[in-house]
């Protein structure tokens, strides 16, 4: 590590030689990488075995496959994935004090999650048209909760950037303890993309593969 | 930060440095997310496509602990205490999926 990275990142006065703020931030992301891990897991484990769609309120059997729209999602992936781009150089703007860049890019990070929100709702709106409901198959109890998990998570990560962005102009948001509010804000909305990465994975991308889907029952061979 | 610190010239140069990885991590980030959608409808067998489509996702993950949390200029720590939720995790769901595929659970030793 060069001399100017160590002044980034230097070593805080305190037993372990990090910043407390931030050493909580990043036990609080380990354990909700657990959480996350127990709620993909239970998705995945429960989608091998009921490999079939849902059955929608009019008795027809429907397929995932033919539910999921990958150009949508693949869409708020992106966005997602340019939010964290945002979200690092609002960081490196307020390491080098530039409130203004830093407010900047800390409003494109809260409009793109709004987007990212937007796509959601559009998607479990559309999916409950079509008769997927939280109660009516296993695939959509495991689903929803899981987006909805980390929609919530989303929600959380906008509202606390707004909150730290009217907070900038209070004249507060400055120095060491400034840099570090933002940073610690941004590990997090940083977890909810990485989060995103691999529910974008092995939620949406196994569903298209081969031609029955990755479960074996996405589509009919015949369609 | 201190404004010290923050009018270093040294400090200032890394931060443009790194300014430089963002974009360019930014733009692979895209890219790669654009090759898995490439990917799913080529016509190759599934094994390969699912290690290919776990391998980049792995990248992008790891990208963006490295360079856009900092991890890679941060204290060895936080490495490591990020991990420990990763392995807890993994090992969640392959203990789950270990106890859901037993299939012949000889009933006699729980009466």
């Amino acid at each position: 590590m060069s001399q100017a990275a160590d002044a980034t990142h230097a070593h805080a006065p305190t037993s372990t030689g990090i910043d407390h703020k931030k050493l909580i931030m990043w036990l609080f992301l380990a354990s909700d990488c657990m959480f996350f891990g127990t709620l993909i897991s239970t998705h995945l484990l429960y989608r091998k075995l009921y490999p079939t769609g849902f059955t929608d309120a009019e008795g027809h059997q429907q397929f995932i496959q033919k539910l999921f729209n990958i150009e949508l999602t693949s869409f708020s992936t992106f966005i997602l994935l340019m939010s964290s781009f945002l979200m690092a150089l609002a960081v490196s703007a307020m390491h080098k004090g530039q409130l203004k860049s830093f407010r900047r890019n800390v409003l494109g990070v809260i409009f793109f999650g709004l987007i990212f929100l937007g796509c959601q709702v559009y998607e479990f709106t559309h999916f409950f048209h079509e008769g997927l409901t939280i109660q009516n198959s296993v695939f959509g109890s495991t689903f929803y909760v899981l987006t909805g998990t980390h929609g919530t998570h989303v929600a959380i990560g906008i509202l606390w950037l707004i909150l730290l962005y009217f907070y900038s102009f209070t004249g507060k948001l400055t120095g060491h303890m400034g840099g570090l509010d933002v940073e610690v804000a941004g590990l997090y909305w940083h977890f909810v993309d990485i989060v995103w990465i691999i529910i974008f994975t092995v939620v949406y991308l196994v569903e298209y593969l081969g031609p029955s889907g990755f479960w074996g029952t996405g589509l009919p061979l015949a369609q | 930060m201190s404004e010290a610190v923050a009018h270093d010239p040294d400090f200032l140069a890394e931060e443009v440095r790194r300014y430089h990885h963002f974009i360019t991590l930014a733009l692979w980030l895209a890219a790669i997310t654009g090759a898995e959608i490439v990917l799913i409808f080529l016509p190759m067998p599934m094994s390969v496509i699912l290690t290919a489509l776990s391998l980049m996702s792995a990248i992008k993950f790891f990208a963006v602990i490295l360079w856009f949390m900092h991890l890679i200029y941060d204290h060895k720590l936080l490495f490591w205490i990020f991990m420990c939720g990763m392995v807890l995790a993994f090992a969640t769901y392959a203990a789950v999926l270990a106890l859901f595929s037993v299939q012949d659970i000889d009933t006699k030793w729980f009466s």
